[in-house]
């Protein structure tokens, strides 16, 4: 279903981010080749002027891609009004293989477009210019995800065929009762806020051990990292079957695109708004330890460390604060837990 | 550090904001142009959603599923006696006949919707007189009453009378006396509409007793429409069976096919205006490949360069987008998107004065951003890295 006005705006800015990468990987290919640091021959300038250009490029891709996440899952909600048996963006996802696929690929890719502008700004902080050949080869190798990207959701689009049923997402989510299209189930309710509460509170701890302590501890910071990968899968659940549901105020409703409808105050965006971010920058305080070895860049490292780290923290804070608030509210307005 | 950072940022928008001003012939015709195509894109996107509002509002009190006979792939006249053969499908509430066509008034050449029923045995039929902005909806009883619409009174040039008077196929007059009158504010669906009961229609035209165009079924419980539709099929399995959900699914598809189909050919517009801003942004003056020069010779470095060009399209898309979507607002909202009514809505002479409200949500206008301000941005941005790169020496120095 080309012929719709999201679908087309996918496609268009699909489209542009493609050739923006294009132009940014041709830029590759030459710094990969040809770049000599301690050169002053003409290619070297032209070169150290394009890196610019490539860098600008990424960014821009980075912003897109944020946009282009946001306008799929809209789109997805747009479509279900026209996939018999949709009522939401679950049930359009679900409408064929590759709309989920698509979602995931499109948020693992603004991942790692993030962790791609951080080297570079570190890069660029160092005289040397001591990441350009790392930067670029991952620069190359981002180009096979945005392609990945472009095709899933070109595929997605493309299958997406007015007339199929699908399920709403009160049956996807819902409590199962021997229907097979069960994504989320079998977890108790009680035990998932418990995982979820203690790893709050443990990586607060770890965050705090890592921000409080004057020497930068590597394991310490790996295992804030892969605590924040945790946590966002487990955050990821949580919020599909436990608290969407209080959100909505219905306790079969249980649905994590829903949230970003004005019907719920754009809740959604808050709660992704802040998880996505305190993620990233969990994970790349450790990231960012890499490379801290190479030359001019220790400093800087240590800096954006503590940055980090400061920051992953205050968004933890507003994630927590966010995710407990309805849950709260029910329970103080005389609820049973 | 933040702290510096901020004012870095404020600073390089402050030069931003100056050098768009000394440009300001260039700056403003990108913007208006720029805004012109927004406008052109946002009008369109807001009329689509208006106008499948208000399809959804309508449709929500047609019955849950209709039946039609269907013979040689062609929708005919059904006989009243299937009606018998629903009686034994659970959960239908009422079976409701009705005659539903055209009349091609030949003289004023003009179409009227004329609509037979028998508004006693609806459900909601009580309800029906507060379409009305006077008199009562036309009874069983009463022989040749009528109810009309808004145009149908002006074409007909009532003024005043109540009497007029329709021919039936053979051309002998039928006279009918208007008992009722719907308010304009269901106009679009009463403009064009004449109501009278089943015997006045089959009379008007001239349809054989025990025949009706359709049956509507009404059902008690909405969750059940499908599986009853489903029944109601496999009994008969000559009729059409049209379920609400169906119809308002269709509508949604149509629309969003006509706005896509819309936003295509407006995509000629916007690619022109992109190489017009690629055009613009690549035309390097003399003067500012010195001031760049300047700024390079000053310090300033080729990320800087490139932030202030940031910042100016930055500046140029958003001050485009609110003059853009305001202007599509005011266009939609108080001229009745008098530009697109006509691609968008189907073709017919009495057309409903519309009072399209579009419901703006945060989405849309991000739809709208990302047609326009995204290519914008894509466009500007390796003709500015260009400029940022213009070696210190070269404008100075020569």
């Amino acid at each position: 279903m080309f012929l719709n006005p999201w679908s087309l705006a996918l496609s268009l800015c699909s489209l542009i981010v493609l050739v923006l990468g294009a132009v940014a990987g041709r830029t590759a290919v030459r710094v990969l080749r040809f770049w000599e640091p301690g050169s002053d021959s003409n290619r070297q300038i032209r070169l150290e002027n394009a890196i610019w250009l490539s860098s600008t490029l990424i960014a821009y891709g980075l912003g897109f891609q944020i946009i282009t996440l946001i306008l799929f899952v809209l789109a997805a909600d747009e479509f279900c009004q026209v996939i018999v048996g949709a009522m939401c963006a679950t049930g359009a996802l679900l409408a064929n293989p590759y709309g989920m696929p698509a979602l995931l690929i499109k948020l693992v890719g603004v991942f790692f477009y993030g962790f791609w502008i951080l080297l570079h700004q570190l890069d660029i902080r160092s005289e040397q210019y001591p990441l350009v050949r790392l930067k670029y080869l991952t620069l190359l190798l981002l180009l096979p995800l945005l392609l990945l990207d472009v095709s899933l959701q070109t595929l997605y689009i493309a299958g997406i065929k007015p007339d199929i049923i699908t399920s709403c997402c009160a049956v996807v989510f819902g409590e199962s009762n021997g229907g097979g299209s069960n994504l989320l189930s079998g977890y108790s309710q009680q035990g998932l806020l418990l995982a979820f509460a203690g790893s709050i509170v443990s990586l607060a701890a770890l965050g705090l051990g890592l921000g409080l302590s004057r020497r930068w501890r590597p394991w310490l910071a790996g295992l804030y990292a892969a605590g924040w990968l945790w946590f966002f899968g487990l955050s990821l659940v949580v919020i599909t079957t436990v608290i969407s549901s209080y959100v909505y105020a219905m306790p079969y409703h249980k649905c994590p695109f829903c949230l970003l409808k004005p019907e719920y105050y754009y809740f959604g965006f808050a709660l992704y708004g802040t998880l996505i971010p305190a993620t990233f920058f969990g994970v790349s305080a450790a990231f960012a330890g890499l490379v801290r070895g190479r030359p001019g860049l220790a400093g800087v490292v240590a800096r954006y460390q503590r940055l980090a780290v400061r920051l992953s923290l205050i968004l933890l804070g507003i994630f927590s604060g966010l995710s407990f608030y309805h849950y709260l509210k029910y329970l103080v307005s005389g609820g049973e837990g | 550090m933040a702290q510096r950072n901020l004012e870095k940022q404020l600073n390089i928008l402050d030069y931003a904001l100056s050098s768009l001003w000394r440009r300001r012939l260039k700056s403003l015709s990108v913007l208006l142009v720029f805004a012109a195509v927004i406008f052109l894109l946002a009008s369109f996107q807001m009329v689509t959603k208006a106008l499948s509002d208000k399809a959804r509002e309508v449709l929500v009190h047609t019955p849950e599923i209709t039946l039609q006979k269907m013979s040689v792939g062609r929708q005919e006249a059904i006989p009243l006696a299937y009606r018998d053969r629903l009686a034994g499908i659970f959960g239908i509430r009422r079976v409701v006949p009705r005659i539903w066509g055209y009349y091609f008034d030949e003289v004023r050449l003009a179409n009227y919707t004329v609509m037979g029923m028998a508004v006693e045995e609806m459900p909601d039929g009580a309800r029906l007189d507060t379409a009305l902005a006077s008199g009562t909806m036309p009874g069983p009883a009463g022989q040749g009453l009528v109810a009309i619409g808004q145009s149908i009174k002006k074409a007909l040039a009532l003024e005043g009378r109540t009497t007029f008077s329709l021919f039936r196929p053979d051309l002998s007059l039928k006279a009918f006396e208007v008992s009722g009158e719907f308010s304009p504010d269901t106009d679009i669906l009463t403009n064009d509409l004449v109501v009278m009961n089943l015997a006045d229609a089959r009379d008007l035209f001239a349809i054989p007793a025990g025949l009706v165009t359709d049956l509507c079924v009404y059902v008690a419980n909405p969750q059940e429409i499908d599986t009853i539709a489903k029944k109601i099929s496999e009994t008969m399995p000559s009729v059409r069976v049209l379920t609400r959900p169906q119809i308002q699914k269709t509508y949604q598809v149509v629309f969003g096919w006509r706005s896509g189909f819309g936003s295509i050919c407006l995509l000629t517009a916007l690619a022109a205006f992109v190489i017009l801003a690629w055009d613009k942004a690549s035309g390097l003056s003399p003067e500012e490949r010195r001031e760049i020069a300047i700024l390079k010779v000053l310090g300033w470095q080729t990320s800087d360069i490139l932030v202030v060009r940031f910042w100016e399209s930055v500046i140029v898309s958003g001050l485009a987008c609110v003059v853009g979507m305001t202007a599509a607002y005011i266009h939609v909202v108080y001229f009745a998107a008098s530009l697109f009514r006509p691609v968008l809505m189907g073709w017919s002479v009495l057309r409903p004065d519309l009072h399209l409200l579009p419901r703006l949500a945060a989405g849309d206008i991000l739809l709208t951003l990302a047609f326009t301000v995204i290519p914008y941005l894509a466009a500007t941005v390796i003709p500015a890295w260009r400029s940022a790169t213009v070696p210190a020496d070269s404008a100075l120095g020569g």
